[in-house]
C-alpha cells in the first residue's frame, strides 16, 4: 500500500493452540510417549487494511477465519508476529491506547449464543457498554436501545427479554446491535448474516453499507456466503489451512482467480436458477492442520499438483498488481 | 400411500407476562419416506419451533396448543417422555440451529459420539469408536483419530456443526430435521456434507426437513419446499416451480433480496417495513401491511389457493393465475 499506514497491519502473526494431556496421557508422556500435537490454525499471515476497506476473509471450514478474527479483536494472544493499528505496535500501547483500541474494533462473534450472557435482558446487552463507556447518558438509554434495535429489524418491544427467548438470527442481530452500539470503527464480522433471512440480511448489509459511508467504518468481513463477500467488500483474502492463498481485489478475483483453491471455492458455489445437484467431494486428503502436508498446503487436492509442489511451499507473491497468490504455477509460465 | 410424517394444524405458543406469543399457528406439512423438504422463511417466523414441536422438545412457558403430529402413524403429541426419547436420535434426529444443543461443553467430541452410539445399539466401544471415526471422516474433519480426542470448544464453528450433523446420521434414522445445518460450512466443506446426507437419502430413504435461509442450496437438494411467515404457511409447492414463479408477494419478496440480483456494492432489494411482533398480529394477512398487492379484503384472512396440482398459497391476490376455478 501507498502513503499513509494502514489502519490495521498484521506482520507474519501466527496462533497455535495446545491441547493439555488428562491424565491418563499425562501417565504416557512421563513414559516416553509423544506431547499432543500442537494445532496450527493460523500460519504466517500478513494482511493490510486500509481505513474505510472492506475486507473479505473466506476459506475453509476449520483453516483459521475465526482465529485470526479474535486476534484483531483481541481476544486471542498471538503466538508470534506482529499487529500494528494506527501505526503503533499493539505490544508499545499506551493504556489509553488501548483502552480506545478495545472500543474501536468490535467483533460480531459466529456463535450469537455462546457470546451473549443468557442471564443479562436485551436492554442490557446493548446498552451497557456504551453507557460505562460514556457515549450516550443512561437516561437516554431506553431511546437509543430501541434505534439500535429498529436498525437490526427487532422489535423495542422485546427489549426486555432474554436471549434464550428469541429465535436463532434474532440472537444474531443482538449480537450486531450490542457491537454497534459502541460506535466501533473497525468491524471484525464473523459470519454475522449467516442466521439472517435474505431479506433481513439485504436490511444489515445495507446498514452496514452506510455505516462504511458515513461513518467511514472499516470490515474484516467472515463470511461463507459469496455472493454476499462479492457484494460488500471492496478486497477479498483468502485462506487454506492456516495460510493466505490469495489477496486482491474483489472484481478481478471473482472474475479471474488465480489460486486453484480459489478456483474450486468459486466453481462450487450453488446458485439460484441452477435446479436440482448432485454434489460430491473435492477429491485427495483433506490436511489437517495437525500435521500439515510439506509443500504447498493444497496439493493433496489440487488438480494441477506437480513435482515441486510435494516439497516446496509456494510463497506469497505478486501475481499481477494488487495482487497476490502463492502456487508454484505462477512460476511456470 | 401413508406419509411418514403428517403435521395437522400445529400450534405452539409461549405463554408470556406480555401475552400469548404464536409462534406456530396453525402449519401443516406432510413428508413421505426419501423425501427432502425445504423449509424456508423469515427469521422468527416459527421455522426451529415448528422442529422443536414434533420431536416433542419444546420448553415452558411454550406449549403445543394444538394440531397433531403423526410419525409412521403415531401420535407424537400424546407419546409419552420416555418414547419420545426412544425415538430421538434412532428414527428421528435433529439437526440444531445451534450444535452445542447437540454437544456438552464438558466432554470430549469421542465420549459424546460414542455414547450416542451405545444408547441405541449393542456393540462394542471399539466398535462404536470405530463408527464415530468413520462419521467424522465421512463429514471432512481431517485427522479424526486426534481430533475425537478435543472438546467441542475447540473445534471452529463448522466443525462443530458437521460433529452435529455426524451424530444425527449415526443410526441411518428414518427421518432428519435439520436447522440451518450448513450455514457454517464453506462451498468445498458443504459439498462432502451434502453428497453424504444425499448418499443417506438415496441408499436408506431418510426423509428430511431442510430449514435454510440459503434458497440455492435449497434449490439444489429439496423435493419440495414451503414458505413460512409469522408462524404459519403462506406457500407450498415443488421447488424449482416456486423459485422459478414465486406465488406469494412475501415469496417474491425473498427472492428480489439476494445479493445476486443487485448490482455489486449497490443498495439491496429488501422487504420494506418490520416483520409483525407475534405477540399482536393483525387479523387478516399478517404480511398486508408490507405488501405492494395489498387490497381491502387482505384485513380478513387469507384463502389457502390451489396454484397447481402441488402448489398451494395463502393469499387473495397470488402472483401467479390459480387453477381448477
Ligand atoms: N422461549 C421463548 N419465549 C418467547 N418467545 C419465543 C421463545 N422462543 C422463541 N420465541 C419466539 O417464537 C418465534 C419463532 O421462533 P423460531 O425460533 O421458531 O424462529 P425461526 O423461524 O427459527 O427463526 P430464525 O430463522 O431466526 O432461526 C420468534 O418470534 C421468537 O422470538
Ligand atoms: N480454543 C482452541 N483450542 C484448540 N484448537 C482450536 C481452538 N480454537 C480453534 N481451534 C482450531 O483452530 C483451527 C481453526 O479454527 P477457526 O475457528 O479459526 O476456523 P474457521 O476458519 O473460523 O472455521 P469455520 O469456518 O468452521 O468457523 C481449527 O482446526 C480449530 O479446531
Ligand atoms: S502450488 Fe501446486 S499444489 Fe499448490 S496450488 Fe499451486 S499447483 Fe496446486
Ligand atoms: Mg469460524
Ligand atoms: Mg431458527
Amino acid at each position: 500500500m501507498t502513503g499513509q499506514p494502514a489502519l490495521l497491519d498484521l506482520r507474519a502473526v501466527s496462533k497455535h493452540f495446545t491441547r493439555k494431556p488428562d491424565f491418563a496421557e499425562r501417565l504416557a508422556i512421563r513414559l516416553g510417549a509423544p506431547e499432543p500435537p500442537v494445532v496450527r490454525a493460523v500460519e504466517d499471515v500478513s494482511l493490510e487494511v486500509a481505513e474505510g476497506q472492506a475486507v473479505g476473509l473466506v476459506g475453509e471450514s476449520g483453516c483459521g477465519k475465526s482465529t485470526l478474527g479474535r486476534i484483531v479483536a483481541g481476544v486471542h494472544a498471538r503466538t508470534s508476529g506482529q499487529l500494528w493499528y494506527r501505526g503503533r505496535e499493539d505490544r508499545a500501547f499506551t493504556a489509553e491506547e488501548a483502552r480506545r483500541t478495545q472500543i474501536e474494533i468490535q467483533m460480531i462473534f459466529q456463535d450469537p449464543m455462546n457470546s451473549l450472557n443468557p442471564r443479562m435482558r436485551v436492554a442490557d446487552i446493548i446498552g451497557e457498554a456504551p453507557v460505562v463507556h460514556g457515549l450516550f447518558p443512561s437516561r437516554e438509554r431506553v431511546q437509543r436501545v430501541g434505534a439500535l434495535m429498529r436498525e437490526v429489524g427487532l422489535d423495542p418491544a422485546y427489549a426486555r427479554r432474554f436471549p434464550h427467548q428469541f429465535s436463532g438470527g434474532q440472537r444474531q442481530r443482538i449480537g450486531i446491535a450490542r457491537a454497534l452500539a459502541v460506535e466501533p470503527r473497525f468491524l471484525v464480522c464473523d459470519e454475522s448474516v449467516a442466521a439472517l433471512d435474505v431479506s433481513i440480511q439485504a436490511q444489515v448489509l445495507n446498514l452496514f453499507m452506510d455505516l462504511r459511508e458515513r461513518r467511514g467504518l472499516t470490515y474484516l468481513f467472515i463470511s461463507h456466503d459469496l455472493g454476499v463477500v462479492r457484494h460488500l467488500t471492496d478486497r477479498v483474502a483468502i485462506m487454506y489451512l492456516g495460510r493466505l492463498v490469495e489477496d486482491g481485489p474483489t472484481r478481478e478475483i471473482f472474475a479471474g482467480p488465480n489460486h486453484p483453491y480459489t478456483r474450486a471455492l468459486l466453481a462450487g458455489a450453488p446458485r439460484i436458477g441452477r435446479g436440482r445437484q448432485t454434489f460430491t467431494a473435492l477429491k485427495g486428503e483433506l490436511p489437517s492442520p495437525i500435521n500439515p502436508p510439506p509443500g504447498c498446503p493444497f496439493h493433496t487436492r489440487c488438480p494441477h499438483v506437480f513435482a515441486r509442489c510435494r516439497s516446496e511451499m509456494p510463497r506469497l507473491r505478486p501475481v499481477a498488481s494488487g495482487r497476490l497468490s502463492a502456487c508454484h504455477l505462477n512460476d511456470q509460465a | 400411500m401413508t406419509a411418514l410424517l403428517e403435521v395437522t394444524g400445529l400450534k405452539t405458543h409461549f405463554l408470556t407476562r406480555a401475552g400469548a406469543v404464536r409462534a406456530v399457528d396453525g402449519v401443516d406439512l406432510t413428508l413421505r419416506a426419501g423425501e427432502v423438504l425445504g423449509l424456508v422463511g423469515e427469521s422468527g417466523s416459527g421455522k426451529s419451533v415448528t422442529s422443536f414441536s414434533i420431536l416433542g422438545l419444546v420448553d415452558p412457558p411454550g406449549k403445543v396448543v394444538g394440531g397433531s403430529v403423526r410419525f409412521k402413524g403415531e401420535d407424537l403429541i400424546q407419546a409419552s417422555p420416555e418414547r419420545l426419547r426412544q425415538l430421538r436420535g434412532r428414527d428421528i434426529a435433529m439437526i440444531f440451529q445451534d450444535p452445542m444443543l447437540t454437544l456438552t461443553p464438558v466432554l470430549r467430541i469421542e465420549t459424546q459420539m460414542v455414547e450416542t452410539v451405545l444408547a441405541h445399539e449393542r456393540t462394542s466401544y471399539a466398535g462404536a469408536r470405530e463408527r464415530a471415526l468413520d462419521m467424522l471422516a465421512r463429514v471432512g474433519i481431517p485427522a479424526p483419530q486426534e481430533r475425537i480426542r478435543a472438546y467441542p470448544h475447540q473445534f471452529s464453528g463448522g466443525m462443530r456443526q458437521r460433529v452435529a450433523i455426524a451424530i444425527a446420521m449415526l443410526h441411518g434414522p428414518s427421518l432428519i430435521l435439520a436447522d440451518e445445518p450448513t450455514t457454517a460450512l464453506d462451498v468445498t466443506i458443504q459439498g462432502q456434507v451434502l453428497s453424504e446426507m444425499q448418499r443417506l437419502v438415496a441408499e436408506t430413504g431418510t426423509a428430511m426437513i431442510w430449514v435454510s435461509h440459503d434458497l440455492a442450496v435449497v434449490e439444489a437438494i429439496a423435493d419440495r419446499i414451503i414458505v413460512m411467515y409469522a408462524g404459519r404457511v403462506v406457500e407450498e409447492g415443488p421447488v424449482a416451480e416456486v423459485i422459478a414463479r414465486p406465488g406469494h408477494p412475501y415469496t417474491r419478496g425473498l427472492l428480489d433480496s439476494t445479493p445476486s440480483a443487485a448490482t455489486p456494492g449497490g443498495r439491496l432489494r429488501q422487504i420494506p417495513g418490520m416483520a409483525p411482533s407475534v405477540l399482536n398480529l393483525p387479523p387478516g394477512c399478517p404480511f398486508a401491511p408490507r405488501c405492494a398487492h395489498v387490497r381491502p379484503e387482505c384485513s380478513t384472512p387469507p384463502p389457502v389457493r390451489r396454484l397447481g396440482p402441488e402448489r398451494t398459497v395463502r393469499c387473495f391476490a397470488p402472483l401467479i393465475p390459480e387453477v381448477g376455478q
